[in-house]
């Protein structure tokens, strides 16, 4: 005979709060992670290319005005000679350690492997905003050849490999297979 | 089946998404807010262990955070995060057993999960965390968050069949574990 004090199974499971309140520290550690740059609501990565492009006219100018120069058009890349190129070593650069390597070149092999899942739109879509975000590191290489002091060239050289880590995360979490068997 | 999901969402804020979407780190602040405690419990419940759900529960909301501006409206904004919660545990899972460091559940959620110290939720929480990991993630999925079988499935990558069979198994490994009725 069943106990009609006792609970079933369907009781407890019932009772149980579906809400947890996290740790209040949590926030603070996700608020760290946020990229800052301001996305669109277009589809497929296009806040990506928008900021580098944006990233480009800013540092063009930026740039035009450090050298007293009329303003530079913002598709047109800055011109440095390649000796000045060579020399420059930006403090601000990708890291170079082999875990990030590792890490950096793991990532990419992802990304590829994603991409190559995408229809052709999409895929040349992401292809598109990936060579603008080389292009802009190239243009602002070629700008911090000519200008080293720059800090503001710096950080702008920065961020644009911040841009291609963050598409490469973008596609592959994006792309995160549905099925998965565990 | 309880279906609690539905019946105990709020109602999507669009505005907030919206704007988080366009970047307003202040709305995004608030969607999380409103929605992580529901993602934590998820986490908390499906990985058995304290320090992995708050790593999981992160990880969702940037992963939400990055793709906002592809959330489609017509879907509930709950469920496409509560979806994103669910695979970032299973990403996580599959990343720990490349490394070899997969842990036994500690001691965190009952003490999360029954701040008050009475018996029986502590008890469950204590055999859910025990369950074998498919078993719970079905059970946890159907039972406590209201998934359909096929929604459940679809989300852990397995057959409507395989689910229904699971989650047979983890009510039966419960019920003998409390000491219960299974239903």
């Amino acid at each position: 005979m069943n106990d009609p004090m006792k609970k079933s199974l369907d009781d407890l499971l019932a009772d149980l709060p579906r809400d947890m309140p996290p740790p209040p520290y949590l926030w603070s550690g996700i608020a760290r992670r946020l990229p800052r740059h301001r996305r669109g609501r277009s589809p497929v990565l296009f806040a990506a290319a928008a900021g580098v492009a944006s990233t480009c006219l800013v540092g063009a100018l930026i740039w035009a005005v450090l050298h007293g120069r009329p303003g530079v058009p913002a598709t047109q890349p800055v011109r440095a000679t390649e000796p000045a190129v060579a020399a420059r070593a930006p403090s601000l650069d990708e890291p170079r350690d082999a875990s990030y390597v590792a890490a950096r070149d793991s990532l990419e092999l992802s990304f590829r492997q994603q991409l190559a899942l995408l229809d052709p739109a999409t895929r040349a879509k992401i292809e598109a905003d990936l060579a603008i975000i080389r292009q802009a590191h190239e243009d602002i290489r070629k700008a911090l050849a000519s200008d080293p002091s720059s800090p503001v060239l710096e950080q702008l050289w920065q961020s644009t490999w911040h841009d291609e880590i963050d598409l490469y995360e973008h596609v592959v979490q994006a792309t995160q297979p549905t099925m998965t068997r565990t | 089946m309880l279906q609690v999901a539905d019946a105990m969402d709020p109602a999507d804020p669009a505005e907030l998404i919206a704007a988080a979407a366009d970047g307003d780190l202040s709305a995004f602040e608030h969607l999380y807010r409103q929605f992580s405690p529901r993602v934590y419990g998820l986490c908390l419940r499906l990985t058995g262990q304290r320090e992995a759900a708050e790593d999981c529960t992160q990880e969702s909301f940037v992963a939400a955070w990055r793709a906002l501006a592809r959330f489609e409206k017509r879907s509930r904004f709950s469920t496409w995060l509560h979806r994103i919660a669910v695979h970032t545990v299973l990403a996580r899972r599959r990343g720990l057993r490349v490394q070899y460091e997969v842990a036994e559940p500690d001691s965190g959620l009952p003490e999360v999960a029954d701040p008050s110290g009475d018996g029986p939720p502590l008890d469950i929480e204590r055999a859910i965390a025990a369950l074998p990991e498919g078993a719970r993630h079905v059970l946890v999925l159907v039972s406590i968050y209201g998934f359909s079988h096929a929604e459940a499935a679809q989300t852990l990558g397995i057959a409507e069949g395989t689910c229904k069979a699971q989650l047979h198994r983890a009510r039966g490994l419960l019920a003998a574990a409390l000491g219960v009725e299974r239903s």
